[in-house]
């Protein structure tokens, strides 16, 4: 019964992104894919791409950062401050989490826009008496649409391990003198942790790949790794080079991400 | 004080999420030519323009095809393995699930290209059918972790005393497992639409020809601002956070 999902999972994700691996050390020759056992596309990722994958990285971790800490603490007032509201508040991340990826991306190119939404606000409420032309094709305007995107995806694991936390647990520390901060970062942040991970690891792998949202908003000087990847697809069909790219960018991503899950380990009580 | 700025907070973090959809919403009932203030008058104008183009249902034809597929195939096989996992042991089935789940963790983007150079090499030619089998991918592990979390705390006895009274496993499983389980099942079937229908990055990758939905908005934002997008968005959006929404409503009222 389980055959189903596992050809699935084996024919569909493992098998192709094996191959994708594979191809990785193959060359390109005139058009044609040609077998080989070479780094070259890993040694020409890291000299003609350097600037795009460390930018990416960069962006990425700011936008992880600030997702996960938004999530958290919406999670953290839905679960302890929110009373009879807290069901509505979950209702509203839920609906929005897989509501229009490519409409929220126009939405914001719409709204940030030198002819845009808000632009045309602020002249109709007369704040400003020309349009302003820094909301967007920079790298903030993709750090907004992203962090938009990705903040109901990061506040659901959250909010799931936030469940785990017993008021009991609080009260005690509270009761045996330990302050707000004290009690924050001994008992909450550690118990969640598992959560907090996942929100980061889905926000930082998904923005470190992301192409469409730098191509829309990003402006020339946004230059992320996911958007020279799909060119290799779609103009050079330069696939191994491609593939090279992948790699480096995910392989550098999750060690990244194992810094950081030590770096929060080391924050649990001793 | 700390209540009114946590309240504060929530409304802010709220108002920043619902916005953009909202907006978009907003002005796809406009005459407005471009999307921004002030609204000229409030009209069909945007939807009458989809409604005439030809592409545009060629698209939403496409988009139902693939997400009814994609729906129906991910409901079928995800229940079927959570079924299988909810009665092994919690260990084996978490290191299973956790394995299952790995392509959502992933940018589409490289799933994408890794199906596309796959399809390539095995000689598979890009249609609507490679379309849906790429969805299978994303959509399956959603599936599978909403039916397992109903089927691990699932009752079998009711299911062992149809057994005992010699209904066959296919038979127990229609009178008895189905009608506990199916408001969670219909749930995660219309998570997996909802994903299925607003995927725009596999598909690119996947389709050869043609649009869906979602390819059809990415080449009219690449060239310039239509605000016809306005209305395909509210279309997108109605879709997906209804499918969304309905699938809360059932599972939180009878699950």
């Amino acid at each position: 019964m389980i055959g189903p999902s596992g050809a699935v999972f084996l024919l569909l994700f493992v098998a192709p992104f094996a191959f994708l691996f594979v191809v990785s050390f193959w060359r390109k020759k005139m058009f044609v894919l040609e077998p080989d056992f070479t780094l070259v596309n890993y040694s020409e990722t890291l000299a003609d791409y350097g600037w795009p994958l460390a930018f990416t990285l960069m962006i990425a971790f700011a936008i992880a950062v600030l997702t996960t800490v938004l999530a958290f603490l919406f999670a953290y007032a839905i679960r302890f401050h929110a009373g009879r509201y807290a069901n509505a508040l979950l209702f509203v991340t839920l609906i929005t989490l897989f509501g229009g990826y490519l409409v929220k991306i126009y939405a914001w190119k719409t709204i940030l826009g030198t002819e845009g939404i808000l632009n045309s606000a602020l002249l109709t409420l007369g704040i400003v008496d020309q349009p302003l032309t820094v909301f967007i094709y920079n790298p903030g305007a993709v750090v907004v649409t992203l962090t938009h995107f990705l903040l109901p995806l990061a506040v659901l694991p959250v909010f799931a391990s936030l469940r785990g936390v017993r008021e009991a647990g609080l009260e005690a520390a509270r009761d045996l003198g330990a302050g707000a901060t004290r009690v924050f970062r001994d008992i909450v942040v550690p118990q969640c942790l598992p959560g907090i991970m996942a929100a980061f690891t889905f926000s930082f792998l998904i923005a470190a790949g992301d192409y469409v949202t730098p191509r829309y908003v990003g402006g020339p000087y946004t230059s992320m790794i996911g958007d020279f990847i799909e060119g290799q697809f779609s103009l050079r069909f330069d696939w191994p080079a491609g593939a090279a790219m992948s790699f480096t960018i995910l392989g550098a991503g999750l060690a990244i991400i194992a810094l950081v899950r030590w770096a929060l380990g080391a924050l649990r009580p001793r | 004080m700390a209540r009114i700025a946590w309240g504060a907070y929530s409304g802010i973090i709220v108002l920043f999420m619902l916005t953009p959809l909202v907006l978009v919403v907003l002005f796809s009932f406009t005459d407005n030519a471009l999307t921004n203030f002030p609204i000229n008058a409030f009209s069909l104008h945007w939807y009458r323009i989809l409604d005439a183009n030809p592409e545009f249902w060629k698209a939403f034809e496409n988009s139902l095809k693939v997400s009814l597929g994609v729906t129906l195939i991910s409901t079928v096989i995800g229940t079927m393995a959570a079924m299988v996992l909810a009665r092994w042991r919690e260990r084996l089935a978490n290191a299973a699930l956790l394995a299952l789940a790995a392509p959502v963790t992933l940018p589409a983007l490289v799933i994408g290209i890794a199906l596309l150079v796959f399809f390539n090499k095995v000689g598979v030619p890009l249609s609507l059918a490679t379309v849906i089998a790429g969805h299978l991918v994303i959509t399956q592990p959603f599936v599978i972790l909403i039916v397992y979390a109903r089927m691990v705390n699932f009752d079998y006895a009711a299911v062992d005393s149809a057994r005992d009274l010699g209904a066959s496993p296919w038979r127990a499983f229609w009178t008895v497992t189905f009608p506990i389980v199916s408001s969670t099942v219909i749930g995660a079937a219309l998570i997996a639409l909802a994903i299925s229908l607003d995927d725009f990055i596999i598909t690119f990758f996947t389709i050869g020809g043609g649009n869906t939905l979602p390819t059809f908005v990415w080449g009219k934002v690449r060239t310039y601002l239509d605000p016809s997008i306005n209305a395909i968005g509210t279309i997108l959006i109605t879709l997906t956070v209804g499918s969304t929404a309905i699938a809360l409503w059932i599972s939180r009222y009878r699950g």
